[in-house]
């Protein structure tokens, strides 16, 4: 396998349950080194896609490889590579921390768990099932970071945490990553985080996509996500009559009154917005095109899609 | 359940505070709050600069990102790396006169074109102007640490 192999990649994997489409046919490439976030509301699929690519689940169609190997053969030796931490998680309750870790540590060959514990500031004597929510996550992320697998996914690992505990997570994880950097700075750890709140990850992620009722919207880099969508407001002369015209499918959720025309740009880096605002809308006294947040993308990603599907039933 | 907004990360860890904004890549915005902590003395030549694990860590950010950030601010001339101690805050480059056109003349156009645009005369500028320039302007050495 080369470093130029993505960490994931899917071709047309789905999944359904019954007669629900839990995961419609799905593309897509995660490349090696990158942190992948994997944003979606709840019930949007992001499980069930995590759950397929580390054969917990089989797919209904579709194919998917991970580290180079093909996610149906993916056995007990594989997940010394693949560290999966999940809020649902189960632990072995009566364990201490450390004998959990103790337990756990002759199944990976590269286990060092070094000083995971202290800087989680987990108590290695107390019982896991006596532990907090939180804390449970960090143990389930110690157990992952020790064994310094290639590729973590990370099923909301954040939901229903103070921000604390978030806090100390992350710098765990951002610890893990700058070893990682120090050691190979060309190709290091692939990290998927699925989360419903993108701003959970968005400062370090450097990719991202969104799921939305089993569909993916959109993966892409967050440089390029960045740069694509701006709000656009256009304040138009009132007194001018306005003209009817078909706003390029770039534009999305577009709305009006009779002095503004506010609407969406998907395509704001390629296309230029001014050019075409003037070339479309009538007496255009100005243009404010303001940078969105990922919250904000997201949002009119997902109600666009909506409004898509409600035009076509 | 809380709902706190993690992408605003203001830290007094390093020598300088940074809110992250929307729709700017982070590691233009980081570059920037270096410069003007830089420019405004709060950060003195020969100073160490933060690793890029403080710099992750602290700011939250991907390793890669601060490795941008370094490497933008030691091509930049406003750091440079020391064998052995690690990178510092250089001092200020003398510029040509091309650089400060090239670096200059889009942001001050810009501030033109919104002066304008609100209306503001060239006065009201230029006196907002050096009121930012007094606020930035290095204070004698040896009154900060």
């Amino acid at each position: 396998m080369t470093a130029a192999t993505p960490a994931i990649e899917t071709r047309g994997l789905s999944k359904t349950f019954g007669h629900t489409e839990a995961l419609a046919p799905l593309d897509l490439v995660i490349p090696r080194g990158s942190v992948f976030a994997l944003v979606g509301h709840n019930g949007a699929g992001k499980t069930t896609l995590i759950k397929l690519l580390l054969n917990i689940l089989q797919p209904t169609h579709g194919s998917a490889t991970v580290l180079g190997e093909s996610s149906a053969a993916l056995t007990g030796e594989s997940f010394t590579h693949i560290g999966y931490v999940s809020e649902n998680q189960e632990f072995p309750e009566w364990m201490t921390v450390q004998a959990m870790m103790n337990y756990l540590r002759p199944f990976y060959p590269t286990w060092n768990i070094g000083d995971l514990l202290a800087d989680l500031d987990l108590p290695p004597d107390r019982k896991v099932k006596q532990l907090s929510r939180g804390m449970r996550m960090k143990v389930a992320l110690a157990s992952v970071l020790a064994f310094r697998p290639p590729l973590i996914v990370m099923d909301e690992p954040f939901s229903g945490l103070d921000p604390l505990v978030r806090d100390e997570l992350i710098k765990a994880l951002l610890d893990r990553m700058n070893d990682e950097y120090e050691a190979n700075p060309d190709s290091g750890a692939t990290i998927l985080i699925s989360s419903h709140d993108l701003a959970e990850v968005e400062s370090f992620a450097t990719h991202v996509a969104f799921l939305h009722q089993g569909k993916l919207l959109f993966a892409e880099s967050m440089a390029t996500l960045i740069a694509r969508f701006r709000e656009v407001t256009v304040t138009l002369d009132p007194s001018a009559r306005s003209t009817s015209f078909t706003p390029p499918t770039t534009w999305l959720l577009p709305e009006s009154t009779a002095s503004v025309y506010c609407f969406i740009h998907s395509n704001a880096e390629a296309e230029n917005v001014e050019q075409q605002v003037e070339s479309l809308l009538p007496h255009v006294i100005a243009i404010q095109s303001e940078p969105m947040t990922l919250r904000t993308i997201f949002l009119a990603l997902a109600k666009s899609s909506q409004a898509k599907d409600w035009s076509r039933a | 359940m809380t709902v706190r907004c993690t992408s605003c990360i203001s830290t007094r860890v390093l020598p300088f505070r940074l809110t992250f904004r929307p729709g700017v890549p982070i590691s233009d915005q980081v570059v920037y709050a270096a410069t003007r902590a830089i420019v405004a003395g709060q950060l003195q030549p020969g100073e160490a600069f933060p690793s890029v694990r403080t710099l992750s860590r602290d700011l939250k950010i991907n390793p890669n990102t601060a490795h941008k950030v370094i490497t933008q601010l030691l091509n930049d001339g406003l750091l440079e790396s020391r064998p052995g101690i690690g990178t510092v805050v250089a001092l200020l480059p003398h510029s040509t006169a091309t650089q400060r056109t090239n670096l200059l003349g889009p942001q001050i156009e810009e501030l033109v074109v919104e002066a304008k645009r609100l209306s503001i005369d060239l006065d009201g500028i230029t006196s907002a102007i050096s009121r930012h320039w007094k606020r930035l302007t290095t204070p004698p050495t040896g009154g900060s640490k």
